[in-house]
Order: C-alpha cells, then structure tokens, then sequence
C-alpha cells in the first residue's frame, strides 16, 4: 500500500523527469568539452593515417625504389605504377598514381614499403575542387613528403620501437 | 461510411530514423501495422566476393566496414577464422589486447546504439552526452591503430603493433589558458593503459548519468516497455543473438559459453532480461557497457604486468619486424613474398564466432588451399535480427517502428555486406 | 579431435545412419554431408531430437564449387621460360574480361557445384553442428527451404536464392534480397564477374537512369596461387608417398 502511494507522488511530482534536469542544469554550467576546431585541434596520434606522401633520403634522392610492393598489397588497387630505369640506370617510378576515391586508408601501403618511401601522414582535411584530382600523382605526393618531412620523420622514429 | 482501407507506407531508404539506408514497406491499417517488408541491399558491396579476389590479409580492412560501428569485433571473427583454418595461436599479450579493444568496441557500439535510440525515441541529451564518451574511446582507437575508426589493426597471428607507451596530447592553442591546457591533458601524461584506466574509472559515473536520464523517465518507457517482446522460443528461432537474445531471457553468451581468447581468465557477468521487450534490451545493453568495462580494467592491469610479444614469430604468416626486414636477407624476401601473395591457407573450411556487441559475428571460410579465401560467408547479427523486423512490427504503430529499428541496433553495413 | 566430438560424430551415425554421406570432425567442428532429398529429414530431427535439440540455424549459405583448387599461377615445376606470370586472362577473378567463363570450363553435370551450408547451433547442448548439401542439379539447384523449421532461415534462403541462384523449395516468399530491382543473374556465382555486367548512369538527354555495359577496367594485382604446403600435408598421406 505504501509503496503505491508513494509511487503516485513520484509520479505526480515528476520526481524522474526533475532528476534529468538536474542532471542536465548541473551539465550546461559545467566546462565544455567541445573545442574550438578547426582553429584548435584534437590529439594526433604519430600512426595516424591520413594523406599519403612519397618520401626522400636527407640527399634529395627519392626512396621509391618501384618494387611495386604497395601496388600489390592495396585491398582498393588504388595505387598505379610504372617504372622504367633511369638515365644513370637506377630504377624509378616514371608513374605513381593514387586514387583517394578508391583509398581505404589502411595504412598497408606504408607497412610493407621496404624503403619507408611511401608514408601516410596526418594531414586529414583535404578536397578537391574539381574531377581528376582525386588522382593524386607522383609530383604531388614528393611535394607532400618534402613539405611534411620533418613530422614524418619524427612520426617514424616514435613509432620505429614498435614496428 | 466506407470501411477503413489499409494502404502502403514507404519508410526509407532516407529516412534519419532508419540508421542507414533502410527501405521499409509498410503496410498500414490506420496506424497499425500489419506487415512490414523491410528492402534491403542498398549498401551492399560484395564484401565476401571482393574478398574472394584478395590475399587473406588485405580483407581485413574491409571487415571494419561491415558493422562500422563495432569495427574491430568484426576483424576478430575474420581473423579468428583465418588463424583456425592455419591452427596458429596469437601470444598471450595479443589476446589481452584483442579482448581489450573487443571490449572497447563494445562500449563504443553500444553508447553509438543508446544515442541514436534515444534520439530516435525523443531524448536529444543523452545522445550529446555518449559521444562526449564516444570521443575518448576513438582517441584510443587511433593511439593504437592510427585511425580512428577503420583500424585495420588486428591480424592473424596477433595485433599489428603493440600500445603505445605515450599518448598523443593537445597543443598549445591561443585559445587555451596554459591550466586549461594542463586540465585537458592531465589523462594524457601516460601510456594508452593509463588513459583507458583513467576512463574506466570515470565511466560508470557516466552510464549512472544516462540511466537517470532515461531508465525511470516516463516518456522513454512508454516508448519502450512492451513494445516488440519477443519470447525466448521464437527469439531463438528466429535466430536472434547478442543483447536480443538476451533481453528475452536466454542466458547465451559467446564469451561465457564458448570462450575464445582470454575471456575464461576474466570475469564478468552477463545480464539477461525477464520480458523480451525494447526496454528489457535498452537494460541488458547498457548493463554491458558497465560489464565491458569491468572487463577492460582486467585487461589494463594483466598488459600493465606482463610486457611481451604481440605477433607469433612465424614469417610464413606474419612479416618480420623492420628492423629484421632490412638487415636481413631471408626476412627481407619474407617481407616481399607476404606483401605479394601472402601465405596460403592449407585446405578445409572453419567457421569462426565471437560475440560481437550485436550478437554472433561469425565468418565462414572455404578455403581450398590458395592465397585468397575460395568462400567468404560473413553471418552479421543484424541480418537476423532484421529478418523478424516484419514479425516484431505487426500490431504495433508506425512510431513504434523507429523504437523496433533502434532496439535491433541495425548498421547497414554488415546486413548488405 | 576432442573424445567429445567422437563421440558426437558416432552419435550422428548411428542417428542417422545411411542418410549421412559423410560425417567427420575438422577444425572444431562436425560436418555432415546429406543429400539434397533427405536435408530437410535430417535437419528436422536435428532440431527435435532430444539428444541434439539444434535450436538455433546460426547461418545458412550457399557455396559454388565450379572453381575450386583452381589457381592461376603454375606453381609445381619451373620450365625454360620461368614461372608462369599468373596472368592468364580466363581466371574467374577476372570473368568477363576476355569474354570467356573465368572458370576454366564448367562441366556439363557435376551435381557438386552449388553446395548449401547450415550452421546449426545448440544453445543447451553449446555445440555447432554443419550440415552440407549439395544440389543435385548444377543449373537447376533446388533443396528444400527449412523456413518451417527455423523461422530465421527466411532471409538467408532468399539470399543464398538471391546470391548463388539456389532455389528453395517452399519458401513463402522466395525474392531477391540484396541485389538491385531487376538485377539479371546470380553475381556470387564463380563466372559472374567480380566488376559486373552492367552499370547504371543518369542519361540526361533520356531524362533517365540507363543501363551499360561495364567500362571498368579489371585488375588483378596478385594472382591467386594455390601450393603444396609440407607443413600443412597430412603426416600419414606424406608416409604413404615416401613408402611409394
């Protein structure tokens, strides 16, 4: 008997639905959690995968040595390349294609490059403005590596215990 | 006066309450349902047949695209399958992980679930209160794998790194106070561990905050209560598993009752319901997200003890570390055979089942000796469990539906395939 | 093999005795094979069968063996010219490429090619059984829906139906499930191309969405190879050789 009278007053006074806005009247003057992005931004993990760049030796010669291992492993087959032997005979991508559109961001590309040539980076907001530039080519992808180098560099290093 | 005619309702495929692409046809008698016939297949893209045309490895990515919300349980059942079918064993410290991380994409699916279901019922808050969790547990997912949602992060023979020691922090930004800069990466001095231990201490507050936000709330119960009951007989018919077998009384747990990993060395409990209702399945889900992390904190404190490998040492199946690959020759032409063709399965087919935090995910592979899966069959808990949606809807309203879609916790992702 | 699960296979011969055409234990599991005729029998009795009590089908699927063991790189001995590139055109990864099936041929009959697979779950017993089936008839496969006996079953008959084109037999609803209004063919058949026949496009002069022949270009990156792996042979099979 009890317990139902006192379950109508709870009822009647909307004991549950006040609790919920207590809770929520205690949230609103809390500390936000949300930040201030894009100016700010969230924590970055050095393995993060984003935007794929080639990379260089500190010499100015590229890595890329086209073994193709990254055009095999892609589960997306986005990665296309071609190679022929150079002037001084080494061999070398003539063609290095990305399509972003086809991209998993996996990350297996950079696992099994041998000569840590081919890196995802942590750049993530990026567009295109126009059809075809999903394709991302050699020139483009050298040009990322030289503008990140020195992040990706210390990426690898904080990550090489691991790997 | 005419008798009132039943017509057909069209709910779908864009509808924001129908979690995806869901194309439900609904028969109306006024507002009663009386058939639903739910179309699906509008996000299928032949996972089990492009997987058929890769190298075993190179499908784990896209096994974190089936259930997208509960990603790396689905690599779980996948590599569970692959590792049978080669009889290899991950170390010990790989299974803790892949427990750890099982568990932190339970909790991840199921504060996805609690908030979609609550904003589809009506309640805006807790939706803005599970992601503010949700944020914490992607960081985890991205210290450790590098993305924060498609980790591609375990393999057969293990996980494909070990956690980092450090994790990542803010940066100075003028829009931050030096103390509130401090504030926001206090949690952060530390390793992953302490992180996810830091979390785990705090979450529970967090599920008492939903709770009260919702399991008492009036609005919330009669959407729920005695809506959709299901009872144990049928639900198992039906092939219900997961957190919908549950709620209608079924002690079935995979992790309990066919164990796989390290989950016979921990301990938890499951919860089951008494009424086979949505509200009995809201009860059990979010009882599991205190289980889970009751699990997780097991977990911290064995890895936090016992340092050790993360990979089997076999290059047959796993690639050797970097550092092997280019000082030596024989690893180095392991590395190459691994990332062309791969290892070969020997002959014979498995089926592999772990209790994702929809039910069973389970992966059926055929595999006739080859480098690529002869036949992929992915069971995904959904796919059941929306298969009953149009015997869970007769009789009810059309807003009950939403409730319905809510409470089978449907992603498209792993229904299509 | 676990005594448990030896048991468990002596258990289902003696059940079923003549209706099985085979039954063994791999990998964690019991298989058993039935023909097409008595599956629904079979499974029926497993479902009701005190001792079995199968009260779940966790997963039904169906299975298309036209190419299996086929690989595409010649990998037993190594000629003048080197390995094989694993570039022939007709795999069926690559069906449609070149016209022509991707199975090397499909033979007239086999009454192996589409195979169905149930899993089979006992939630008292905490067990799994599989039972296979394969249909008698390769362009005709037709087995008996087990609808009445798992309510679950509905969905997975239609996609097996919907996926491999294996009729069932007295299934209330038999539909296509998963693939588009109007999809022509069975697309996880083994010749079915892996990029499709067709694609659609909206024709803006016709005002409307049209159907066209595929433009994709296929590739195969990695050829699928199938190898005698000495760690994976069965040690008495390898006795035998040796002996021979």
């Amino acid at each position: 008997m009890s317990s139902a009278v006192n379950e109508f007053i709870r009822s009647f006074f909307l004991v549950e639905l006040l609790k919920g806005l207590r809770l929520t009247g205690r949230n609103l003057f809390k500390r936000k959690v949300t930040i201030q992005y894009p100016e700010e931004k969230a924590p970055q993990s050095p393995r993060f995968r984003g935007l794929h760049a080639l990379r260089r030796y500190p010499n100015g010669e590229e890595r890329c040595i086209a073994c193709k291992l990254c055009e095999a492993v892609c589960p997306a087959l986005a990665i296309t390349i071609e190679s022929e032997p150079r002037e001084d005979g080494q061999r070398r991508t003539t063609r290095y294609d990305i399509d972003l559109f086809k991209c998993i961001y996996c990350g297996f590309c950079e696992e099994s490059c041998p000569v840590d040539s081919i890196v995802e980076t942590r750049i993530h907001e990026y567009h295109m403005e126009a059809r075809g530039e999903n394709i991302i080519t050699k020139q483009a992808l050298l040009a990322i590596g030289d503008k990140y180098e020195q992040q990706l560099a210390r990426d690898r290093a904080m990550d090489a215990p691991y790997r | 006066m005419g008798d009132i005619r039943s017509y057909t309702m069209n709910f779908g495929p864009q509808h924001p309450a129908a979690h995806g692409v869901l194309r439900l046809v609904l028969e109306m008698e006024g507002e009663v349902i009386r058939r639903a016939d739910p179309h699906v297949g509008l996000l299928h893209r032949a996972t089990e047949k492009l997987a058929e045309s890769k190298p075993y490895n190179q499908s784990i990515g896209y096994m974190d695209r089936l259930d997208y919300v509960s990603m790396m349980c689905n690599e779980h059942g996948y590599v569970l399958a692959i590792e049978k079918l080669l009889g290899v064993t991950p170390p010990r410290r790989a299974r803790y992980i892949r427990v750890l991380f099982d568990e932190i994409t339970r909790i991840l699916n199921h504060l996805m679930w609690l908030g979609a279901h609550g904003l589809d019922v009506g309640a805006m808050t807790v939706f803005l209160y599970c992601f503010r969790e949700r944020e914490d547990l992607m960081d985890c997912y991205e210290a450790v794998s590098g993305a924060r949602m498609h980790a591609t992060y375990y393999r057969p023979g293990g996980v494909y790194r070990d956690l980092p020691a450090q994790m990542p922090r803010y940066e100075p930004s003028p829009y931050r106070s030096d103390a509130d800069l401090e504030r926001l990466n206090a949690a952060r001095q530390g390793s992953l561990l302490d992180f996810i231990e830091e979390f785990t201490e705090r979450f529970p507050a967090c599920v008492d905050e939903y709770e009260t936000l919702l399991t008492d709330n009036r609005i919330w119960k009669q959407r729920l209560v005695g809506i959709g009951t299901v009872t144990p007989e049928r639900a198992l018919e039906l092939g219900f598993t997961g957190p919908m077998l549950r709620g209608s009384g079924v002690e079935w747990d995979l992790r309990k009752s066919q164990p796989y990993e390290v989950y016979d060395e921990l301990d938890f409990d499951i919860p089951v319901g008494s009424n086979g209702d949505c509200y009995d399945r809201y009860l059990v889900r979010v009882e599991e997200m205190r289980q889970s992390n009751r699990i997780i904190r097991q977990c911290v404190e064995w890895l936090r003890n016992n340092p050790g490998p993360v990979m089997i040492d076999d290059h047959k199946i796993v690639p050797p570390t970097r550092e092997e690959m280019k000082d030596d020759m024989e690893s180095l032409i392991h590395h190459f055979k691994l990332f062309t063709e791969g290892y070969c399965v020997p002959e014979g087919e498995a089926y592999a089942a772990v209790e994702a935090p929809k039910g069973e995910f389970g992966c059926y592979i055929v595999s006739d000796g080859a480098n690529k899966p002869y036949r992929l069959k992915v069971r995904a808990p959904g796919f059941a469990h929306l298969a009953a949606m149009d015997e869970m809807a007769r009789g009810h309203m059309l807003a009950d539906v939403v409730a319905l879609i809510g409470t089978q916790d449907i992603v498209f992702g792993e229904i299509d395939r | 093999m676990s005594d448990a699960q030896n048991e468990f296979v002596e258990q289902l011969a003696e059940l079923f005795g003549d209706r099985l055409a085979d039954c063994s234990a791999s990998l964690g599991m019991v298989t058993v094979e039935v023909a097409p005729k008595d599956v629904y029998g079979v499974l029926k009795e497993l479902r009701d069968h005190p001792d079995m009590r199968f009260e779940q089908l966790s997963d039904l699927c169906a299975v298309d063996y036209a190419a299996y063991g086929q690989g595409e790189w010649i990998t037993e001995q190594a000629t003048g010219s080197g390995f094989s590139r694993g570039v022939r055109g007709n795999s069926f990864a690559r069906l449609g490429l070149t016209g022509v099936y991707g199975v090397d041929e499909i033979s007239g009959n086999t009454a192996r090619r589409f195979a169905v697979v149930y899993h089979l779950l006992s939630v008292s017993g905490n067990r799994r059984l599989r039972v296979r089936t394969y249909c008698e008839d390769d362009n005709f496969p037709v087995v008996d829906s087990v609808v009445s006996l798992w309510a679950g079953a509905n969905w997975f008959e239609r996609e097996a139906f919907d996926l491999y084109g294996v009729i069932f037999d007295g299934h209330p609803d038999l539909r296509r499930l998963l693939t588009d209004y109007g999809f022509v063919g069975h697309p996880f058949r083994k010749d079915f191309p892996l990029i499709g026949n067709v694609e659609v496009r909206y024709n803006e002069e016709k005002g409307r969405v049209v159907y066209e022949p595929v433009s994709i270009e296929p590739r195969v990156l990695v050829p699928r190879v199938v190898r005698e792996d000495s760690r994976y042979a069965d040690p008495a099979a390898r006795e035998n050789a040796g002996n021979g």
